[in-house]
């Protein structure tokens, strides 16, 4: 018995070797000639590699030392991580928004997560770490942008500029303490915000929950901004207990400037009538054009399902509202903070990067940090 | 002069030495009267042996009868209290009972093979490319493949899905004090 465990233990430790990385082998840092960032340091003390069976797992925690090469301040940078290019496992990013890097600047950045690929696939450099784009003050953009980092940026950017003005203006208007009231309340609402597990499939099976029960089609509610450029029409999706699948939503183009790109959000609501931030529902279609007047639908063909606690949600009702919308001149729409306020929005939406940012700042170094950080822009 | 042992004068008492023994047997007594009265005293008991055994013949001979006859009561009573199915020579070779066992065992067979074809909750199935949220992180797996990006140790979270396949993980990174979003992308 004794000889069996530890034969047992053996061979375990036989098929789990854990060694580290050397990063000037395992990790490649592939930056264009002409790229604004350089990279000045490279630290991967904690990475390693085990094997597991036929695959290589690699915890990946890397710092990173950039500097900004250019004559502008940057504002935001994606990075895109593979492992392997055509086996699922491997490909992630890592996007640092809310930046504020003058030129000549170095600013740290961290990667920590963990990939898999097969081990007979482990000639050559591991990781792959690229620049996928790099998004500056005046919102022009430098990269291979394969993630869409572009259009994701310049989104949060607007959303940025936007939180950044509004706590601005409550400053000029309460002063300090007004503002010390507005940043608690953000921290309130991000605390009290309720959030479901998500579980996004593709190709599966549409319902297989034991949850789900039969399937029916559900219309979509809307909420509609004045402002917006895009006005939902009509949509449904597949319901079926707590899970939804195949949702579509007709949107027609009423502002006067082609579209290129449209995203709704997602909102769903239990039996209690919680309502909750489901998911962003993107145009499928990358090469969608919607001239001005026209329709176009919206659709993914994916199964969500959502729980909470690790007990199903059974879902309830539906409401979508256009979150996000490119013109075909590349700029970008994003709702407006009173539009926000009015719908009731705030207590359901994730905060953007930038309040995120900011109540953090607030949380950690006061009001007084918070203010100086705001005179910045 | 050499005498012969107690057991070859008790055999030639009684006849029973081989033909050279019994010859040189008997010239010795012929000259030699000790061994003479040895065999007499033999053959006087000789004599007397007949009456000794009769009586414990009749003594093992009634035992045997009796055990017999206590064997021959003891299978007559357990004839009497039997309950059971009889001997399964007498019986049918197809019965309900045996079919009932043989149908039961070919239900447990058939479900063994189901359950192993079709594994439970607990192992792993197929169900195409999947994001989803895990303790510290958010992962996109596709069968026994993932990958996982961590935010260990971040506080106030948030999480964002895509309806396309996609994942998002955005907190606050408490070394570098910049806003950190990790995305998993299931195509």
């Amino acid at each position: 018995m004794r000889l069996a465990v530890l034969g047992f233990l053996g061979a375990a430790s036989v098929l789990a070797q854990d060694v580290p990385l050397d990063p000037r082998s395992s990790i490649s840092i592939n930056f264009a000639k002409d790229s604004p960032v350089a990279v000045l340091n490279v630290a991967t003390g904690e990475s390693r590699a085990t094997a597991r069976g036929a695959a290589l797992v690699l915890d990946l925690h890397m710092s990173l030392t950039l500097r900004n090469l250019s004559a502008s301040r940057i504002h935001g940078v994606t990075l895109r991580v593979v492992a392997q290019e055509v086996t699922l496992g491997g490909k992630g990013s890592v996007a640092y928004p809310s930046l504020n890097v003058g030129p000549g600047e170095a600013f740290p950045v961290r990667i920590d997560m963990q990939l898999v690929r097969p081990t007979q696939a482990a000639a050559g450099p591991l990781v792959e770490v690229n620049l996928d784009g790099v998004l500056f003050q005046d919102l022009s953009f430098y990269g291979p942008d394969r993630l869409n980092s572009r259009r994701t940026m310049t989104a949060w950017e607007m959303e940025a500029q936007r939180d950044r003005e509004h706590f601005k203006r409550v400053l000029a208007q309460n002063g300090a303490d007004g503002l010390r009231h507005e940043l608690i309340e953000s921290l309130a609402r991000q605390a009290e915000r309720p959030q479901l597990d998500v579980r996004v499939a593709r190709g599966g099976p549409a319902v297989s929950s034991a949850a789900a029960g039969a399937e029916r089609t559900e219309q979509f509610a809307f909420l509609k901004f004045p402002d917006a450029p895009v006005e939902p029409v009509e949509g449904w999706a597949q319901l079926a207990g707590n899970e939804v699948r195949a949702p579509r939503i007709e949107v027609l183009n009423k502002s006067s400037k082609a579209i290129k790109y449209v995203e709704l959000g997602w909102l769903v609501s239990d039996q209690k009538g919680q309502q909750y931030m489901a998911a962003s529902l993107p145009a499928a279609d990358p090469a969608l054009y919607l001239p001005p007047g026209r329709t176009a639908r919206v659709l993914q063909e994916t199964a969500l399902r959502f729980s909470r606690s690790g007990q199903p949600v059974s879902i309830q009702g539906m409401t979508g509202f256009v979150s996000e919308v490119e013109f075909a001149d590349g700029k970008v729409w994003v709702p407006n903070r009173q539009n926000l306020e009015n719908a009731l929005l705030l207590k359901v939406l994730p905060p953007s990067n930038e309040e995120q940012r900011l109540s953090d700042l607030y949380r950690t170094k006061g009001i007084g940090a918070l203010i100086e950080e705001l005179r910045k822009f | 002069m050499k005498h012969p042992d107690g057991a070859t004068l008790a055999l030639h008492a009684g006849g029973d030495l081989g033909p050279i023994a019994r010859w040189r047997t008997r010239h010795h007594l012929a000259k030699c009267g000790d061994c003479r009265d040895e065999v007499a005293r033999f053959r006087g008991v000789r004599a007397i042996l007949p009456e000794l055994a009769e009586t414990p013949e009749i003594s093992w001979n009634r035992l045997a009868a009796e055990m017999k006859a206590n064997i021959r009561l003891g299978l007559a009573a357990g004839e009497c209290v039997r309950t059971g199915p009889t001997p399964w020579r007498e019986t049918p070779l197809f019965t309900r009972a045996r079919a009932a066992v043989a149908f039961a065992s070919v239900v447990v067979l058939l479900f063994a093979g189901l359950v192993l074809e079709h594994p439970g909750p607990g192992a792993p199935s197929y169900d195409g490319v999947v994001v989803q949220t895990t303790a510290n992180g958010i992962q996109v797996r596709e069968g026994g493949q993932a990958l996982r990006l961590l935010h260990s140790g971040a506080q106030n979270v948030q999480y964002s899905v895509g309806a396309q396949g996609s994942m998002r993980a955005r907190y606050v990174d408490p070394e570098t004090g910049y806003v950190t979003i990790n995305n998993v992308y299931a195509d």
